[in-house]
């Protein structure tokens, strides 16, 4: 056995806040940030263990000075990258984000061999597939946030709309983390209560469109994207995998044959324990989610197939 | 990665250390394993059901022999015999020494990677055992004693002060019965030094209570003893193992000269993490302290030598050099 120590990559709000969440949750022992900008880590991780003065378990944190720093980590979160601007087409931001990730990880598989890593950077299932390519590791170890952040935007769009209890919501949504997403409120319950038995089929369509553009809502009313939701929703995957709860958790995950699809990373509903992705499950799709579904890894597939024109993985 | 914790006995002790856990979803499974494998599956299917109710992923599962404990990062060990009318202070020594040294066997067979948290009594020498006959490292062999001690001594500060309830830090040190060692000096509510806020004579008097705090539930119970503080702290101990908190907190280990002891076992204040204890932690104390703790290790080594006398370490190969 040894530490319990989590590794950020990125100490900009998603990262400090995931950060930040498990810290106060008391998840691991060890938490080092890591960002470009190094004054922004160091502040921020020294704030944040004067903080966890207060915490239950009193977690350290630290900033790493270099990237070498981040070593041995059980788990390393990446939320490395830069947002799109201007002029930039999707290829120029695929292909920086990309670089980013690869610089990152190389460095994680140097430092950290046996970690799990966790996948925050967009376009996440692309970023995903390269964190595959790059580290060679097993699909297990290698997983994207995704639907844990989405389902919880579900949650919270069902809780407004009945007044029920959150946190007794279901959530479930698949496909890519962008806007081919699909979120399944027919799927779940809350409570004991299947959903269709709470809300019309107009109102199940309303829930669907507002979850989709659950990230956009935000940014238009903060000019920025959320970070809340993201950094909770990161804790909440950190912590399964290091107390190894077996939960099921909607994350982007390598496909090897499963919904018919291999060599591509796209959301699904997975296991996540100790060794990361214990199992994936398969779910049974109607035709109609079959064909979204469809659409979703296309257009994951071509981000994929953009990097490989230029010569990215070669 | 943390995932399976052992519990050895299935009374209202291990019980309702299982409990713990399992409410608080500490680790993946929890493996009940005691002599009546029904009484350990009736509980352990009820505490599954309890899990699902609190939302928890906890499993409890019953162990259905011996090797049903591999794999277990922790293993506690609270097993034990009640004394019963007739039965001497030694014969009840010896039977507990025994019951816990088959529990020590099994688990250096099928649990050899594991961390050993010991509440059985007295506790002190049960500790011993399981280092004599497991042979593990001292680091993963920990008796559970001062983190009661100081909860019991907490409680009477409270009940004296009428404040700071979850804010009071008391350190109990030395052997885990009469002869406990509390530590005025290192005990604060909030920061605050005890003494600060109560005379000599009050401090006194919660010394005195904290040493009796076991007997007196003992005498209101009328039939068995306290479970829910120790199971309480008992989890403590196995979370700031699972969670390799670092948190520093009196358990009985092992000392190789520490407080200038050796091949004995007592109370004294140490980092527990990943590793089990991790650092023993050597505090400066008074005359009078010096004293009470030699004493508790008098007391201890009394009843380990009762044990080397009675023949019962003859076939252990970690016995102490120059006793038979």
């Amino acid at each position: 056995m040894k530490s319990r120590k989590v590794g950020i990559v990125g100490a900009g709000a998603v990262g400090a806040t995931a950060a930040y969440t498990l810290a106060m949750m008391g998840t691991c022992h060890e938490i080092v940030l890591f960002d470009i900008a190094e004054g922004v880590a160091k502040g921020k991780a020294i704030d944040m263990a004067q903080a966890s003065y207060y915490s239950a378990q009193g977690t350290i944190i630290t900033a790493a000075e270099n990237a070498s720093d981040i070593k041995d980590c059980d788990i390393v979160v990446v939320t490395a990258g830069v947002p799109r601007k201007g002029d930039m087409t999707r290829a120029d931001l695929l292909m920086i984000n990309a670089k980013i990730t690869k610089q990152v990880v190389e460095n994680i598989k140097e430092n950290s061999p046996d970690a799990i890593i966790i996948c925050v950077s967009n376009p996440l299932d692309v970023m995903t597939y390269v964190t595959k390519q790059i580290t060679g590791w097993d699909n297990n170890r290698i997983i994207g946030l995704a639907g844990a952040l989405d389902g919880s935007r579900m949650a919270y769009q069902i809780q407004k709309l009945t007044g029920y209890a959150a946190n007794q919501t279901g959530s479930l949504v698949i496909g890519d983390h962008g806007e081919n997403m699909i979120p399944l409120p027919q799927k779940i319950s809350v409570g004991d209560i299947p959903l269709t038995e709470l809300v019309s089929k107009e109102a199940m369509e309303g829930i669907i469109e507002r979850t989709k553009f659950g990230g956009a809502e935000i940014v238009k009313h903060l000019g920025t994207s959320g970070y809340y939701g993201p950094g909770r929703a990161i804790a909440h995957m950190v912590e399964a995998i290091l107390n190894d709860s077996k939960a099921i958790v909607s994350c982007c995950t390598i496909l090897n044959g499963e919904y018919g699809y291999s060599d591509v990373a796209v959301g699904v509903p997975i296991v996540l324990g100790a060794n990361g992705v214990e199992k994936i499950i398969e779910l049974e799709l109607d035709s109609e989610t079959e064909e979204k579904f469809k659409v979703s890894v296309n257009s994951i597939q071509d981000g994929i197939d953009i990097l490989k024109e230029n010569n990215f993985f070669s | 990665m943390a995932s399976k914790v052992t519990v050895i006995g299935t009374g209202n002790f291990g019980s309702t250390v299982a409990f713990i856990l399992a409410m608080r979803g500490s680790c993946h499974e929890v493996i009940l394993r005691g002599r009546n494998v029904n009484v350990a599956k009736g509980k352990a299917l009820d505490m599954s059901q309890a899990a699902n109710a609190a939302r928890e992923h906890t499993i409890v599962r019953a162990a259905e022999g011996p090797e049903d404990i591999a794999g277990s990062e922790i293993v506690v060990i609270t097993a034990g015999a009640p004394r019963t009318p007739g039965m001497s202070r030694d014969d009840l020594l010896v039977k507990n020494a025994d019951i816990v040294k088959n529990y020590a066997l099994e688990i250096k067979k099928y649990a050899p990677d594991a961390i050993v948290v010991v509440v059985s009594n007295p506790l002190d020498v049960m500790t011993y055992v399981v280092h004599k006959y497991t042979g593990f490292p001292r680091e993963r062999i920990l008796g559970m004693a001062g983190i009661l001690d100081a909860a019991r001594m907490a409680h009477f500060i409270y009940e004296k002060l009428g404040y700071g309830a979850g804010q009071i830090r008391a350190t109990v040190m030395g052997g885990h019965g009469d002869t406990m060692v509390p530590l005025p000096k290192f005990t604060t509510v909030a920061g605050v030094p005890i003494d600060d806020l109560l005379d000599s004579e009050e401090i006194g008097e919660i010394v005195q209570k904290t040493r009796n705090g076991g007997a007196q539930i003992v005498n209101l119970l009328g039939d068995g003893s306290a479970y829910y503080a120790p199971a309480k702290s008992t989890a403590v101990m196995v979370d700031a193992i699972l969670k390799d908190t670092k948190q520093i907190h009196s358990c009985a280990v092992m000392l190789k000269g520490e407080y200038g002891y050796s091949d004995m076992v007592s109370g004294v204040p140490v980092m527990i993490g990943a590793e089990g204890a991790e650092q023993i932690i050597e505090m400066t104390l008074k005359t009078l302290q010096k004293t009470r703790f030699k004493n508790s290790i008098a007391s201890v080594a009394e009843m380990v030598d009762i044990l080397y006398s009675n023949g019962f370490f003859d076939d252990c190969n970690n016995k102490k050099s120059g006793k038979k």
